[in-house]
C-alpha cells in the first residue's frame, strides 16, 4: 500500500490546532528510528523530556498509539508521523518489536471480537424473538404503506395545486411517519419529493415524477409475494429493508476479479457521510458499487484502491434485479490500472437505459466515456462526442476536468442521474486523475 | 411526452375536477395500464420518459489547445505540489514551479486551476503560472475571465492583431515582447497608437519602453515631457533620466554644476532659491515633502536625477556648507541606485552615508561576492535582516552559508526570528544541506524548528525534482 494524501493524513486531526501542530511534528530532524511497513509507521519523536515517545500508526485502522501525555486522538506526533509518511520521507523497514507486538495485539483483539460477534446469532439471541421482531416490523411497513398509498390518493383526487404552500410541510410530516414506520427508504424518497416542491415552473411535473415512484413501490410491496425474488429484494431495499452484511458475504452472487476503480463519490452531511466507490470488472466488465457510511464527523473506512488502480479480489453482491451493491473480500494488493475502455454518449446512455428497464428506481449509474471533448452548453458544461452530448451535473467544478482535457478527446469515468454527468476520474494519457 | 402535460394538470386540478385522460398517452403505456389509475400512468410514463433520453445534440466541442506538453517529474514531487496546494509549506510554491521549469518538467494539468487561482491575487506568481500552464495557458484564460492573466502567453510579437485588438494583457505582454526582439519598432508601434490611448495606459506602455533604452527614444520621451497627464510627464522624466547621453541629463548636469563648487576641500552648495519653468518640465516637483526645506528638496530632486558623472565620489569626503551633508548622500544614493554604478554604491556604503531607505539597494548594485564582507560592516549599524531581506533571492551561497553558521551559533532569541525567516526561504539549493539540518532542535525552540522544516522541505523538494 503506498501511503495516502496529506490531505487525506491532515482529515484525520481532531481539530485545526491538532493539524497545525501536527505539521510541525512532520520535521524528520525530531526523529529517529523512523521506518514504515504494510501494516505500520512508526518512529521515536524528542519531545521536551528526556526519553522520546513512542509513536505508531496502525494502518488497518487507522489505530494510534503514542507514549506523548496528549488527549487528543490522534495526537500531534502520530499527525507529524503520518504526514512524513504522505510525503515519502520514511522508509520501508522491519518492524522493530515494541511496534509488532502492538499491531499484533490490535489484531487479536480484533479477531477475538470477530469471534464473538459471529457466535452471538447461535448463543445470545433468541431466534424465536428474532422472528417476533420481523414479523412486527412487517406490520408496522405494512401500515406505513397503506397510509402511504390513502395520502397519496387523497392528494391526487384535491390535486396537487397549492402544495407550493402547504406541500412542503407536509411532506416533510409524511417522511417522518415513514421512519416511525420502519420504512426509511421510503422516508427518503418523500423527502427528495419535498425537494423538488416549488423549484423552478416545471416543479409540478417533477414532483408527479417522484410521486408516482413512490406509488409504485407502494403498488410494489403490496404484490411482493408474486414478484420474482430478485424483483421483491429490490423493492424491500427501496422501503428500507438492509441486508445484514453476514448474508451477503455467507449467499450473495460472488465474483472474482481484478477490480477497477473508476472513481468515488463523498457525499458530506452533518449526520452521515456516504461514500460510493465504483468499480468494473478488468475481465468480466461486471459494475460494482462499494458504499460506506461514516455517522457524526467520523472517519470513512479506507478507500479500497485509488481511482484507476486495479483491486484484485471477491465481490459478494447484495440481492436486488440489479445487482450493484457488493462487499469486497480477500482482496489481493492493489496493482495500477491501465486507462479503461468506454462508450460514447449514445452507448452510455443506452447503458443507463437497460439498467431502469431492469429497475425503474434506478437512481445512479456508472459510466466510462472514451474520447469525449468538453463543450459549452448554456451556462453549464458538456461531453461530446460524434454521437452527441451528456451535460456535467450543474455545479459540478469543471476545471479540473477542462485543464486535463485542454480540448482533446479524453476518457472519463463518472455517475450519471437523469439531471446530468459528474465525472469522478478522467486519464492524463495513461495516467488517472482524481477529479471529485 | 405525449399526453404528459394532461397528466400534470390532471394531477394538479384533482382527479375530481378534471378526470385524467389516457387516450393521448402513446399506445405501449396504455396498453400496460390496464385498468390502472393517474399515478400507475405517471409512473410508466415517467419510467419511460427517463429511458427514452436522448444525448444532446448540437454542442460544438471545444477547440483543442495547440502545442506540446512537457513531461511531468516523479510522482513525489507532485504529491509535493499538491501538498502545497493544499496549504502546507504553501510558500515554497513559486520556487518549485521555477525550479520544476528550469528542468524542463511540466505541471499536471489538474493543478492548474488551482495554481491560477492561487495566481490570481498574487502577481509575483502569473509568470510562472503561466510558464506551467504551458499549451493550456491562454486556452484557459478564454474559458474562464478570472484567469485572464493567462493570456500573457500570447506575446508572439509577429502577430499585430494583437496590438491593434488584443485586451489590455494581451498588448502589454506584445509590447513587451517587441521591445525585447526590436526596441525600435516597439517605439514605433507606441508611436502610432499612443495619441488615441488614455492616460493610465500611456503610462503602463512608457514604463514598459523602460528595457532596452537608447538614444532613438530621446526624441519620444522629450515631447512626452509636454503631456496633458502629470503621471506621463513624471514617467518620461524618470526614463530621461536613466538615458545615458540625454539632453536632459546634460540639463540636470548643468543645475548641478551651477549650484555646487568645490574649493579647498570644500564642497560649497548654493540651493536655488525657485522653480523655473523648464525645471518643472523636466519634473522636478515644487512641493517638498515633510520634513524638508523647500530649496534643499528642489536640489535633492535635480541632484538625484542627474548623471552621477556631474559630481564625483571624492565628494563624499569633503565638508558640506550651505546645506545639510545629508540632502546630497540621499540624493546620490538614489542615483547610484538608478544607474546602478558600482563605485559610488561602494563609496556610499563605506562612508556610512545617509541613504535613505535605499541601503539594501545599494548593496545589490554591488556584485554578489563583495555582499558577505559588505555586510560585515554593515551589521554593526543596521540590522542584518533589515540588510538581506531586501536582496535579491536565491542568495549566492556564500550568503547563505554565512547567515546559517551564524543562525547555527546564537541561542534561541526572539530577536534572531525575522533572520531565519528570511532565510529559510532565501538560501539557494547549494547551502540546503548545512548542518544546521542535522542539529538536535527543542520543542519550544520555534523558529529554529521552522527553520529546519523549511530546509528540509526544500532539499527534498530539489531532490524529487532532480
Amino acid at each position: 500500500m503506498g501511503p495516502w494524501d496529506v490531505e487525506r493524513v491532515l482529515a484525520l486531526a481532531p481539530d485545526a490546532a491538532s493539524a497545525k501542530a501536527g505539521q510541525s511534528q512532520a520535521n524528520p530532524a525530531k526523529w529517529s528510528e523512523q521506518g514504515s511497513s504494510e501494516r505500520a509507521v512508526w518512529g521515536l519523536c524528542q519531545g521536551s523530556g528526556k526519553k522520546p515517545y513512542q509513536t505508531i500508526v496502525d494502518l488497518s485502522g487507522p489505530a494510534y498509539r503514542c507514549s506523548c501525555p496528549s488527549r487528543k486522538f490522534p495526537c500531534k506526533h502520530a499527525l507529524g508521523l503520518l504526514l512524513q509518511w504522505s510525503t515519502n520521507l520514511i522508509a520501508a523497514g522491519s518492524e522493530p518489536p515494541w511496534v509488532t507486538e502492538w499491531v499484533e495485539e490490535r489484531a487479536n483483539r480484533a479477531d477475538r471480537a470477530a469471534e464473538r460477534a459471529e457466535k452471538k446469532p447461535g448463543e445470545v439471541v433468541d431466534p424465536l424473538a428474532a422472528q417476533q421482531r420481523v414479523a412486527r416490523r412487517m406490520e408496522r411497513v405494512a401500515g406505513g404503506m397503506a397510509e402511504l398509498r390513502g395520502w397519496l390518493d387523497d392528494q391526487v383526487r384535491q390535486g396537487l395545486s397549492g402544495f407550493e404552500q402547504r406541500g412542503s410541510a407536509e411532506l416533510s410530516r409524511l417522511a417522518a411517519r415513514m421512519v416511525d414506520a420502519q420504512a426509511p427508504g421510503v422516508a427518503g424518497s418523500v423527502r427528495r419529493a419535498a425537494g423538488v416542491v416549488g423549484r423552478g415552473h416545471g416543479w409540478p411535473g417533477e414532483l408527479l415524477e417522484e410521486l408516482s415512484l413512490i406509488h409504485l413501490t407502494v403498488s410494489a410491496h403490496a404484490r411482493l409475494a408474486e414478484l420474482p425474488p430478485s424483483l421483491a429484494d429490490t423493492v424491500q431495499s427501496r422501503i428500507g429493508w438492509t441486508v445484514e452484511t453476514a448474508r451477503v458475504l455467507a449467499e450473495g452472487e460472488k465474483v472474482e476479479d481484478d477490480w477497477l476503480v473508476l472513481g468515488r463519490v463523498i457525499e458530506p452531511d452533518d449526520h452521515l457521510t456516504v461514500r460510493r466507490v465504483w468499480l468494473r470488472g478488468a475481465s468480466t466488465g461486471r459494475l460494482a458499487l462499494i458504499l460506506n457510511f461514516a455517522a457524526g464527523g467520523r472517519q470513512l473506512d479506507p478507500l479500497p484502491g485509488r481511482p484507476g488502480e486495479l483491486v484484485p479480489g471477491v465481490l459478494s453482491f447484495y440481492p436486488g434485479v440489479l445487482p450493484m451493491r457488493a462487499l469486497l473480500t480477500q482482496s489481493a494488493p492493489r496493482l495500477p490500472g491501465p486507462r479503461p475502455s468506454g462508450f460514447t454518449a449514445k452507448q452510455a446512455l443506452a447503458s443507463y437505459v437497460e439498467s431502469l428497464a431492469a429497475d425503474p428506481w434506478n437512481e445512479r449509474w456508472p459510466l466510462v466515456l472514451a474520447d469525449v471533448r468538453p463543450a459549452r452548453n448554456g451556462d453549464g458544461w458538456a461531453l461530446v462526442d460524434e454521437t452527441g452530448g451528456l451535460e456535467l451535473l450543474p455545479g459540478v467544478d469543471p476545471w479540473k476536468l477542462l485543464a486535463v482535457s485542454a480540448g482533446d478527446p479524453i476518457t472519463v469515468a463518472g455517475e450519471w442521474n437523469r439531471a446530468g454527468f459528474k465525472p469522478m476520474t478522467c486519464w492524463h494519457t495513461d495516467r488517472p486523475v482524481v477529479l471529485s | 411526452m405525449r399526453g404528459w402535460d394532461g397528466l400534470v394538470s390532471s394531477a394538479l386540478l384533482g382527479t375530481e375536477r378534471r378526470p385524467a385522460h389516457f387516450d393521448e398517452l402513446p399506445e405501449s403505456i396504455r396498453e400496460q395500464l390496464g385498468d390502472g389509475g393517474l399515478l400507475d400512468a405517471a409512473a410508466l410514463a415517467t419510467v419511460y420518459k427517463r429511458a427514452g433520453r436522448k444525448p444532446l445534440e448540437g454542442l460544438e466541442p471545444l477547440p483543442q489547445a495547440t502545442g506540446e506538453d512537457k513531461p511531468l517529474p516523479r510522482r513525489a514531487a507532485v504529491r509535493r505540489l499538491a501538498a502545497m496546494l493544499g496549504g502546507f509549506q504553501t510558500a515554497a510554491l513559486g520556487e518549485w514551479l521555477r525550479a520544476a521549469d528550469a528542468r524542463g518538467w511540466g505541471v499536471p494539468p489538474e493543478h492548474l486551476p488551482a495554481l491560477a487561482d492561487y495566481a490570481r491575487g498574487r502577481s509575483e506568481y502569473r509568470p510562472l503560472v503561466v510558464k506551467a500552464a504551458g499549451r493550456r495557458a491562454s486556452w484557459l484564460a478564454e474559458l474562464n475571465p478570472e484567469w485572464r492573466f493567462l493570456h500573457e502567453a500570447v506575446a508572439d510579437s509577429n502577430k499585430v492583431e494583437i496590438w491593434t485588438h488584443g485586451n489590455a494583457i494581451q498588448r502589454r505582454s506584445w509590447l513587451r515582447e517587441l521591445r525585447r526582439r526590436d526596441p525600435i519598432a516597439a517605439l514605433e508601434a507606441l508611436r502610432e497608437v499612443w495619441p488615441a490611448e488614455v492616460a493610465p495606459t500611456r503610462v503602463e506602455f512608457l514604463t514598459l519602453l523602460g528595457s532596452e533604452l537608447s538614444l532613438a527614444d530621446e526624441e519620444f520621451f522629450e515631447a512626452a515631457l509636454d503631456d496633458r497627464s502629470k503621471e506621463v510627464r513624471r514617467a518620461a522624466a524618470a526614463l530621461l533620466a536613466r538615458l545615458p547621453g540625454s539632453q536632459y541629463g546634460e540639463r540636470m548636469a548643468a543645475r548641478v554644476r551651477s549650484h555646487l563648487m568645490v574649493s579647498q576641500g570644500v564642497l560649497a552648495v548654493t540651493l536655488p532659491s525657485r522653480v523655473d519653468a523648464a525645471m518643472q518640465r523636466d519634473g522636478i516637483d515644487p512641493q517638498p515633502q515633510e520634513g524638508i526645506g523647500k530649496r534643499a528638496w528642489w536640489f535633492r530632486q535635480i541632484l538625484a536625477a542627474a548623471p552621477l558623472a556631474a559630481s564625483e565620489p571624492e565628494y563624499l569626503q569633503l565638508t558640506v556648507e550651505g546645506c545639510a551633508p545629508e540632502v546630497l548622500q540621499v540624493a546620490w544614493a538614489e542615483a547610484a541606485v538608478r544607474e546602478r554604478n558600482v563605485e559610488w554604491a561602494r563609496a556610499l556604503l563605506q562612508t556610512k552615508a545617509a541613504t535613505g531607505n535605499r541601503i539594501a539597494e545599494l548593496l545589490r548594485v554591488l556584485p554578489d561576492d563583495e555582499w558577505v564582507p559588505a555586510l560585515e560592516v554593515l551589521r554593526a549599524q543596521v540590522d542584518l535582516a533589515e540588510l538581506v531581506g531586501g536582496l535579491p533571492v536565491p542568495w549566492p551561497p556564500a550568503l547563505g552559508q554565512m547567515v546559517l553558521d551564524l543562525l547555527m551559533k546564537v541561542g534561541t532569541g526572539r530577536k534572531w526570528a525575522r533572520l531565519a525567516s528570511i532565510a529559510a526561504r532565501a538560501v539557494p539549493p547549494e547551502v540546503l544541506n548545512h548542518p544546521i539540518t542535522r542539529e538536535p532542535t527543542g520543542e519550544e525552540d520555534t523558529w529554529r524548528l521552522r527553520l529546519v522544516e523549511t530546509l528540509i522541505f526544500r532539499r527534498e523538494m530539489y531532490e524529487e525534482l532532480s
